[in-house]
C-alpha cells in the first residue's frame, strides 16, 4: 500500500512542479526584485523601500487605481444587466431561440485583441459611429479622446464580456423549478411579482459567482485597453496591467519600481481571489 | 387586460428584445467583416456595403510583397499564423496531459494534504496573469529562452495547467465511480482505469478542457509582448498590430481581413462547447 500512495503523488507532481516554477516562485521573484534598484545587466543593489516609497509618492499611482476600479466595476455592473436581460430574454420559448444563443456567445468566444481591433475600426473618425453620427447631422465624436476614452473602453470591455453573465444566469434560471412558477400563477401573481419574488432571488448564488470572476477578469484585463489607447490620452484610461507593462518594458522604465507596483496593489487582487475563492469555488 | 392583447404585447416586447440583441452583436461584426471586403480605393471612405466586394484583402495578406509593403516586419501572415497555432496546439497537448492526471488525482484519490492541493491550483487558475510579466520575462531570458516560441508556450502553461486541470476536476468529480470500480476489481491498476475506463467516455469535458487551453493560448497578447522580440517570432496579436503605427489605422481592408481570420477558430471551437462553457468555467459551480 505504501508504493501506491507514491504512485498516487506521481499524478500530481507534474502540475505542482509546473505552478511552482513558473507561476509561484516568479511572483516570489518579483517581491525580490522590488527592494532591488537594477534588475537586468549590473548587479543588482539592495535599495530597501526606496522603489515603494517612490511609486506610494506618485500622483500616478492613485490614478491607476481609480481608473482599475471605475474601469471594472462600472464594466461588470453593465455587463450584469445586459446578461440578465438576454438570459430572460432568451430563456422564452420562440422559434430560432437555439440560433440566437449560441449567436450571443460569438462576442465572448472572439479573442480580446481582436475585438479590440474591431472597435479601432468602429470608433476611427471614419469609422462606422462617426458615419452614423454625420449621417444623422451630428458633428463626428473622437471616442478615444481624453472626454470619452474611458467609456469608451468600458464599452469595449462589456459588448466582449456579457454573454458570460448571459451564459451564468441562463444556467441559473433553468433551474428553477418550474412548479414554484406555476403555482404562483394560480394564486394569481403578475409576470413582475414572478420576476421580482421568484426568479431573482433564485438568481442570487449565480449572480455572486460570475460577478466576482468577471471583476477578477476585468481587474486582470490588459490586452482591451493596451491596444485601443495604450492608457492614453492623459493617463485617463490607464490601469493596474497597462500601468505596469509600461513601467516595466517602456523606454526609460524601471522594472524593479514596476515590481513594487505589483507588491503594493496584490493585496487588491488578494481580497478578490479569497472572495473567489471562498464564494465562487466554496472553498476557503 | 384582455388576454389576447397581453399575449401580443409580449410577443412585440420579446421581437425588440431579439432584434436589438442581433443589432448589439452584428453591427460590430458586420463593419469589421464589410471592410476586410472593401477594396483599398474605397477603404478611405468605407460604404455601409461595399459597391465592388473583394477578397483581395485575405490574398493580400499571404502575398509578400503586398504584405510586406504594408508592415515591413513580416514577409507575410502564414508566420504569424502558424506560430499561433503551433504554439496553441502545444499548449494544449501538455496542458491535457498534466491536467488530465492532476485532475484525476484530485477526483478520485483520498490523502492527506489533498484540501492544500486542490487550493493551490484553484489559486494559481484565479490569480490574473499579468502578474507574472516581470518575472517570467527575465525568468525566460535567464534560462535562454528569451524571444523564443517554447519561452512563450512555457508563459502560457503557467496558466493554462491550473485551468484545466480545475475544469477536468470538476468533470471528473461529476462522473460516477461504478464503471471505473468494476475495471479496478477486474485488477485494473489506477493507470489503467483512467486511460482505458475514465479518459474515453470523458470526451466532452476533454474536449472543453482542451479548447479552453487552445483559446487562452491564441488570445494571448501581453506574454506574447514581453517575451517575443523578432518579427518572425510574432504571434497574430503582435502581427496585426504591425497593420497600425502611432495608434493610427493604415491598412484599413488588412487590418480587418487579418482580425476576422484570427477570430474565426476560437468562435468555431467554443459554438462547439457552448454547452459546457458555463459548468466548465465555473469548475461545476454552476450547472450547464
Amino acid at each position: 500500500m505504501k508504493l501506491n500512495r507514491i504512485a498516487d503523488w506521481l499524478y500530481i507532481l507534474p502540475v505542482l512542479a509546473v505552478i511552482t516554477i513558473i507561476f509561484i516562485i516568479p511572483l516570489g521573484y518579483t517581491f525580490w526584485i522590488s527592494f532591488q534598484e537594477k534588475a537586468l545587466g549590473g548587479e543588482a543593489k539592495f535599495i530597501g523601500l526606496t522603489n515603494y516609497y517612490t511609486i506610494l509618492n506618485s500622483k500616478i499611482f492613485y490614478v491607476i487605481i481609480s481608473n482599475t476600479l471605475i474601469y471594472s466595476f462600472s464594466a461588470v455592473f453593465i455587463k450584469a444587466l445586459i446578461g440578465l436581460g438576454v438570459a430572460l430574454l432568451l430563456n422564452r420559448k420562440f422559434p430560432g431561440r437555439g440560433i440566437l444563443r449560441a449567436f450571443s456567445i460569438i462576442p465572448w468566444a472572439a479573442p480580446a485583441f481582436a475585438v479590440a481591433f474591431f472597435f479601432i475600426l468602429l470608433y476611427d473618425l471614419k469609422g462606422l459611429f462617426n458615419r452614423i453620427l454625420t449621417y444623422i447631422g451630428l458633428p463626428a465624436l473622437r471616442y478615444l479622446g481624453p472626454e470619452l476614452a474611458m467609456p469608451s473602453v468600458i464599452f469595449v470591455n462589456v459588448w466582449k464580456g456579457w454573454p458570460f453573465f448571459f451564459l451564468g444566469f441562463l444556467s441559473g434560471l433553468q433551474a428553477i423549478p418550474q412548479e414554484i412558477y406555476e403555482s404562483a400563477e394560480i394564486d394569481g401573481a403578475s409576470r413582475f411579482k414572478k420576476l421580482v419574488y421568484i426568479t431573482l432571488p433564485n438568481l442570487k448564488t449565480v449572480f455572486f459567482t460570475v460577478c466576482l470572476l468577471s471583476l477578477m477578469w476585468t481587474m486582470g484585463d490588459f490586452t482591451t485597453i493596451y491596444l485601443l489607447t495604450g492608457g492614453g490620452p492623459l493617463d485617463r484610461t490607464l490601469t493596474i496591467p497597462v500601468a505596469s507593462y509600461f513601467k516595466a518594458f517602456a523606454s526609460g522604465a524601471s522594472i524593479p519600481q514596476a515590481a513594487s507596483l505589483l507588491i503594493l496593489v496584490l493585496p487588491i487582487y488578494l481580497i478578490l481571489i479569497y472572495l473567489v475563492m471562498k464564494y465562487a469555488y466554496g472553498r476557503t | 387586460m384582455p388576454m389576447v392583447e397581453r399575449k401580443l404585447n409580449i410577443t412585440i416586447l420579446t421581437l425588440v428584445g431579439i432584434l436589438l440583441l442581433i443589432l448589439f452583436v452584428g453591427i460590430p461584426f458586420y463593419w469589421v467583416f464589410n471592410l476586410s471586403l472593401t477594396s483599398e480605393e474605397e477603404a478611405y471612405s468605407p460604404k455601409l456595403f461595399p459597391t465592388n466586394p473583394t477578397l483581395n484583402n485575405y490574398f493580400d495578406l499571404f502575398n509578400p510583397s503586398k504584405a510586406a509593403a504594408r508592415a515591413a516586419r513580416f514577409e507575410n501572415f502564414t508566420g504569424p499564423l502558424v506560430n499561433s497555432t503551433v504554439v496553441a496546439l502545444i499548449v494544449t497537448a501538455l496542458s491535457m496531459l498534466i491536467g488530465c492526471l492532476a485532475a484525476y488525482n484530485l477526483a478520485r484519490f483520498n490523502y492527506r494534504g489533498k484540501s492544500y492541493v486542490s487550493l493551490y491550483i484553484l489559486f494559481a487558475y484565479v490569480f490574473p496573469p499579468f502578474f507574472l510579466m516581470i518575472p517570467l520575462n527575465i525568468v525566460i531570458n535567464m534560462i535562454r529562452l528569451g524571444d523564443t516560441l517554447i519561452g512563450l508556450i512555457l508563459a502560457h502553461l503557467a496558466y493554462t495547467v491550473p485551468f484545466s486541470t480545475w475544469i477536468l476536476r470538476g468533470y471528473f468529480m461529476g462522473m460516477p465511480k461504478d464503471i471505473e470500480d468494476s475495471a479496478l476489481v477486474d485488477g485494473c491498476s489506477r493507470f489503467q482505469a483512467l486511460w482505458r475506463v475514465v479518459l474515453p467516455i470523458s470526451a466532452p469535458g476533454l474536449v472543453t478542457a482542451a479548447i479552453f487551453s487552445f483559446t487562452l493560448s491564441w488570445d494571448d497578447l501581453i506574454f506574447a509582448l514581453v517575451i517575443l522580440s523578432k518579427a518572425e517570432n510574432y504571434t497574430l496579436p503582435l502581427a496585426i498590430s504591425l497593420f497600425m503605427q502611432g495608434g493610427e489605422v493604415y491598412a484599413w481592408g488588412e487590418l480587418a481581413a487579418s482580425t476576422i481570420l484570427a477570430t474565426i477558430p476560437p468562435v468555431a471551437l467554443y459554438l462547439l462547447i457552448q454547452k459546457y462553457v458555463i459548468s466548465g468555467l465555473t469548475g461545476g459551480a454552476i450547472k450547464g
